[in-house]
């Protein structure tokens, strides 16, 4: 089992074996608001699956190749019919979070309209969810916890908006 | 004539109603120049600046205070948003490490 204290947080090879096993997938958390400009720091990636019968079933393989265990010690199920809120992974290459429907959302389909998809190197070019989705996520959180997190999101999607950048794509 | 407003002093000589050929008199140059400075086409060097501020019967004066933590972070943030995404992955895993 993947032990996450002494595991080095690869985000590459998560990514690239979600790929490689042609998994539909939107990054959300904080890997994602990182990667949309916000500074944070995390050992992890959390993902929205589509969650679409053969989706879940490449999902489950790449999953296999990454050797993902829950950390709660169970079995780790998919089925589209019952899937948990939130899945937390421990996987070789760090920390992953299966999050089929996000507070706040309505899940991939309500996420993808709005994700773009970012080039992080190493031929990887995820679908990130939107700074506004991000924000939503958050707020739909109310955690106290993420109170900081949402403040320092809401500057990047201002400072973006006086760079004159559209950010709501 | 037209009243000057100058782009970096404008606020001033608009309070001190200068016309820009009276400010390029007061400071030797000439009323194109003073145009270019209004319409933010070139920016006046300090020295200039202070000469024109002083010209409209003023003077700069200069207050150094502790960065606010917001702007602080505002300007750590610009910072980031000016690098690729590539870019704030690699200096996640960077802060990681260290």
């Amino acid at each position: 089992m993947a032990d996450s204290a002494r595991t080095r947080f690869d985000p590459y090879a998560v990514l690239k074996t979600l790929d490689r096993h042609r998994v539909t997938y939107i990054v959300i958390g904080a890997f994602a608001r990182v990667i949309q400009g916000s500074e944070e720091l995390t050992r992890g990636i959390d993902i929205v699956p589509s969650t679409r019968p053969e989706n879940l079933r490449r999902l489950k393989e790449a999953l296999g190749e990454l050797n993902a265990q829950r950390d709660d010690g169970r079995k780790l199920r998919f089925d589209e019919h019952s899937l948990e809120p939130m899945i937390p992974l421990r996987t070789d290459a760090g920390e992953l979070k299966i999050v089929p429907e996000p507070e706040g959302t309505r899940g991939y389909d309500d996420l993808r309209r709005a994700a773009t998809r970012e080039p992080l190197g190493q031929g990887v070019r995820p679908s990130v969810a939107s700074l506004g989705d991000l924000a939503r996520m958050l707020g739909a959180r109310g955690r106290e916890i993420d109170l900081e997190n949402l403040r320092m999101l809401r500057r990047v999607i201002a400072l973006e908006r006086s760079r004159g950048i559209s950010w709501e794509r | 004539m037209r009243r000057t407003r100058c782009g970096t002093s404008g606020g001033i000589a608009r309070r001190a109603e200068l016309s820009q050929a009276e400010l390029g008199a007061r400071v030797g140059r000439d009323r194109a120049q003073i145009a270019r400075w209004e319409s933010d086409a070139v920016q006046p060097a300090f020295e200039t600046l202070v000469e024109l501020v002083e010209a409209c019967g003023f003077e700069l004066d200069f207050v150094l205070r502790p960065l606010e933590p917001g702007r602080t972070r505002d300007t750590r943030i610009a910072k980031n948003l000016v690098r690729s995404p590539e870019d704030r992955v690699r200096k996640l895993l960077r802060r990681l490490r260290d």
